[in-house]
């Protein structure tokens, strides 16, 4: 049984300095850690009478100083036993230590401040719960901090702001944060510390505050050590960035960088606290990062290196540094943009080269495509699908790039799109549209053959990727019907379907303004063939079995839809290709047997023979003449010629043998346009397969005064030989035809931008200029993207054709619609 | 100190030599009880689960312990039937009340 006291606890007034010596001997039991022979029911009772008896703030003071002499004369101390030379060297900053004496000393240190610091703690908690009725009652009623409170306020004062007696003006404090550095510092330099110790300390720091009041921006932590944890960092950073740019590639650097990144992270959750991330965060993406990524970018093994080799982790490091700090990534977005505009004018000027020095793209694209290289293949055709394999490639390697490493970036994605756009649409090259088309072409006509249905989409996908980059549609529409119209008309294509194919992922892409007419040359392709058919029939009907009949294979074409202009060949003005060509009686009879079934049929419609287009098969028999090889055996071959070719051969039908006609003869009896005949002459003359006419003198090119006689000792490996016709394959153009197609196209142009613009001040009635021509842009900009200019000069037109006036009382250039 | 786990039940002992064996967690609802309880603290009271209250008789401690009891049993319920104090102890039991904290 305890002391029995008889008195309650509202009894008599108590001895206090009675009482608190009592309580005073039994804290200092509790600093000894001797608090189990103590009965907490007794102190408490002590503590609870003396508050009782309004002596709490007597108590709460003997209990403050008490405290504060316990800290200032036995913890102090044994703190200040700590320091040892080591310790204060590397506080001197005299660097005549290793860095191993410096982290045992530091340990040392940093162990005997967490011991201090963890007893006080305990101690303390256990002093409150002895004067938990001062606390709830004086305290309160005084706003007086609670006594643990003020113990830790204690603890900051009496032991970390004393002085260390080494330096002037260093506290404990300051020595506690320049040792943790010094251990971070060695960390970061391969050492393994003590983290746990440098934890326990850290949150030392995160309990403790500056003062009384506890508010967050107070602890010690933020307003001491962080600050000079950043400060330090920064600098060190700052030094390293210096260091990794001069002495390190790139790569490297983006490597240090990011595990730098990675390790003050885990650094914050395993040695400081986390509170600390962010900044420390920002500090090392500043130094490291932001103020150093455009020098990294463009360092010789930057970004322009990285895109050259193919390195994909390195750019998507240098992606990931540079997304940290930036959102919009301008830096890789600007040195990517610059890479492919550059290698994008590479592949545009190896084309214009490669066109403009034949010979040497012929050896170049013999040797690229080897000995199956068709003959016919025209230089610059090479040239052309050169260049959109070599975009093709590029494009590739930058979605690789992009898909890779840069994580499928959207604003990336866009940046490179722009840039393809740019280099493709390049006012330096011209050419884009027409290689495209011609890339088509040829795969039309050659490529997709033995190909499966997957690779042929694939191709025809390629194709239409680059499409998407085309500004000038317009063109690029131009060129397509023209390769188009030539596939159809000489049955070029591979195969229909695959042309279908084309027009509908072209009419996905574009849209169906763009497919119309490409639609429609389909289908008077298809109604042609049905014409062709019934005027068989039709014949066929009509009785008259002769044998010597002759067949006719029709195409009518829109004369609207098909781009007959840029078939009439090269040189012809306008008057040249109407000029009516002069079929031979046979011939004629049954065009105009044709003409009148075509009436019956479409009344009102006029025909336009375009013989210049047309192909005939003639049989041809070659008579018993003395051959080289000594046979003397008749010959018969089927012709596959021009229509003009036809009409040329039928001439020497009705010619006696031996006798010869010249160039001029067959002119006037023909009728046919002289470069087309000079063309035909040099096909049926002087090609060496086909030497179907002999000409005199013998030369390789045409003149007037030539003459020609039938070939009678003609000879042929096959029956059926086909004379093609000099040039008539689908190629590049060259400049002045070129120049020709655009000025074609910019007379089309006006007439849309003419359109554009009414249509649009028919909605608006009255309208800026500025406005007008923003609106007209965006109108065609599906199209085309025209000139100001020539909007400019539109506009005035429309006005002195008084579909628009100028309003002259506006301030700004303005118009009205006139109706 | 001992480092044992804490007993079930711990002893409260009134001024006039009476004990009441109750369980510990009842006991700690008292915060002046659970102080002298704290095995962290490590004071005598811990180490013999035993908690000596001189200033508190035994009929006070009786009804100490039966609203200890109340309090845990009702602590999570919503309606609470009022508990039977009589009015001659009233004055004591709000004195050992602010005394035990509880």
């Amino acid at each position: 049984m305890p002391l029995f006291r008889p008195q309650g606890l509202h009894g008599d007034d108590i001895d206090f300095e009675n009482t608190w010596s009592i309580i005073a001997s039994a804290f200092k039991e509790i600093h000894t850690k001797n608090a189990s022979r103590l009965s907490y029911e007794e102190l408490y009772r002590h503590a609870y009478r003396i508050v009782l008896k309004k002596k709490g703030e007597e108590l709460y003071n003997r209990v403050h100083q008490f405290e504060q002499d316990w800290l200032g004369h036995e913890v102090r101390g044994s703190i200040l036993s700590l320091f040892s030379p080591n310790l204060l060297a590397d506080a001197q900053s005299l660097g005549s230590t290793t860095a191993n004496e410096r982290r045992v000393a530091g340990e040392r240190f940093l162990k005997g401040l967490k011991q201090a610091w963890g007893d006080h703690q305990v101690c303390m908690s256990m002093l409150a719960d002895v004067l938990m009725y001062m606390d709830r009652v004086y305290c309160q009623d005084n706003r007086r901090p609670s006594i643990y409170n003020a113990a830790m306020v204690l603890f900051q004062k009496e032991i970390l702001q004393s002085a260390t007696s080494d330096v002037a003006g260093r506290v404990v404090l300051g020595l506690l944060n320049h040792v943790i550095l010094d251990q971070i510092q060695m960390e970061r330099d391969g050492d393994v510390i003590d983290k746990h110790l440098i934890k326990s300390c850290v949150y030392m720091l995160g309990d403790l505050y500056e003062d009384e009041l506890e508010s967050d921006d107070q602890r010690l932590y933020t307003t001491s050590f962080e600050r000079e944890y950043l400060e330090t960092s920064r600098g060190f950073y700052r030094g390293e960035a210096e260091l990794l740019l001069r002495d390190s590639d790139a790569g490297a650097y983006c490597k240090q960088a990011r595990r730098r990144i990675y390790e003050e992270e885990e650094r914050c959750k395993s040695t400081l606290l986390e509170v600390t991330m962010p900044k420390i965060q920002k500090v090392v993406e500043d130094e490291l990062i932001k103020n150093r990524i455009r020098e990294v970018v463009d360092m010789e093994s930057g970004v322009r290196f990285m895109i050259d080799n193919d390195r994909l982790t390195e750019l998507n490091l240098v992606y990931d540094l540079n997304s940290r700090v930036d959102d919009k990534k301008d830096e890789v977005t600007r040195a990517v943009q610059k890479r492919i505009v550059a290698m994008g004018a590479d592949v545009n000027n190896a084309a214009l080269a490669a066109s403009q020095a034949p010979a040497a793209a012929a050896e170049a694209g013999d040797k690229a495509k080897g000995p199956a290289q068709d003959k016919g293949l025209n230089q610059q055709t090479v040239a052309a699908i050169k260049w959109v394999e070599d975009v093709l490639e590029l494009k590739d390697k930058f979605d690789r790039i992009w898909s890779e490493s840069f994580q499928s970036d959207i604003l990336l994605q866009s940046a490179l799109t722009r840039s393809f756009a740019d280099f493709i649409n390049s006012s330096a090259f011209p050419r884009s549209s027409e290689y495209i088309s011609l890339f088509i072409d040829e795969n039309m006509k050659k490529g997709i053959k033995g190909k499966t249905e997957m690779e042929i989409d694939m191709v025809l996908d390629k194709a239409i990727t680059l499409l998407r980059y085309i500004q000038d549609k317009d063109l690029f529409e131009r060129y397509y019907k023209k390769h188009l119209c030539r596939r159809l008309l000489m049955n070029k294509s591979v195969s229909n379907e695959v042309e279908k194919q084309m027009i509908s992922k072209m009419k996905i892409e574009l849209g169906n303004n763009f497919t119309v007419k490409l639609e429609a040359m389909f289908k008077d392709m298809a109604i042609s063939e049905e014409l062709t058919a019934g005027f068989k029939t039709h014949v066929e009907g009509l009785g008259e079995k002769d044998p010597k009949r002759i067949e006719l294979g029709i195409n009518v074409l829109t004369s609207m839809t098909w781009p007959l202009e840029t078939m009439g060949g090269a040189g012809d003005d306008d008057e040249g290709r109407r000029s009516k060509c002069n079929f031979p009686p046979s011939i004629d009879r049954i065009k105009r047997g044709f003409e009148k079934y075509y009436n019956q049929k479409h009344s009102g419609r006029q025909l336009t023979w375009l013989a210049n287009m047309g192909s005939a098969d003639v049989k041809a028999v070659f008579p018993k003449v003395q051959q080289r090889d000594g046979s003397t055996k008749e010959r018969r071959h089927d012709l596959n010629v021009s229509t003009y070719g036809m009409v040329i051969l039928l001439l020497f039908n009705e010619l006696p043998a031996e006798e010869n006609l010249t160039f001029e003869e067959i002119q006037a009896q023909t009728n046919i346009p002289q470069n087309d005949l000079i063309r035909n002459l040099q096909s049926l003359a002087v090609a060496p397969k086909t030497r179907i006419l002999i000409k005199e003198p013998m030369s390789k090119d045409v003149k007037p005064t030539d003459r020609f006689s039938f070939n009678e000792g003609f000879t042929g490996k096959f029956v059926k030989i086909k004379v093609g016709v000099v040039s008539s394959g689908n190629k590049v153009e060259s400049d002045r035809e070129r120049r020709e197609t655009e000025k074609k196209n910019d007379a089309s142009r006006e007439y849309q931008i003419e359109a554009a613009v009414v249509r649009i001040m028919k909605q608006r009635k009255e309208l800026l200029h500025q406005q007008l021509v923003m609106e007209t842009l965006s109108q065609l900009a599906g199209k085309f993207k025209p000139e100001v200019n020539m909007i400019k000069k539109r506009i005035e037109n429309l006005i002195e054709r008084e579909y628009l006036e100028r309003i002259d009382t506006a301030e700004m250039d303005s118009y009205r619609y006139l109706a | 100190m001992s480092e044992t786990t804490p007993s079930e039940y711990v002893t409260l002992v009134s001024n006039d030599g009476y004990e009441f064996k109750i369980l510990r967690s009842a006991a700690c609802i008292a915060g002046a009880i659970k102080k002298a309880l704290d095995p962290l603290s490590g004071f005598r009271e811990n180490a013999q689960s035993r908690v000596d209250l001189p200033t508190i008789n035994g009929v006070i401690l009786e009804k100490v312990c039966e609203y200890l009891y109340y309090n845990q049993k009702h602590v999570e319920s919503k309606e609470v039937p009022d508990m039977d104090i009589p009015p001659e102890l009233c004055l004591e039991l709000l004195i050992a009340a602010d005394y035990l904290d509880c």
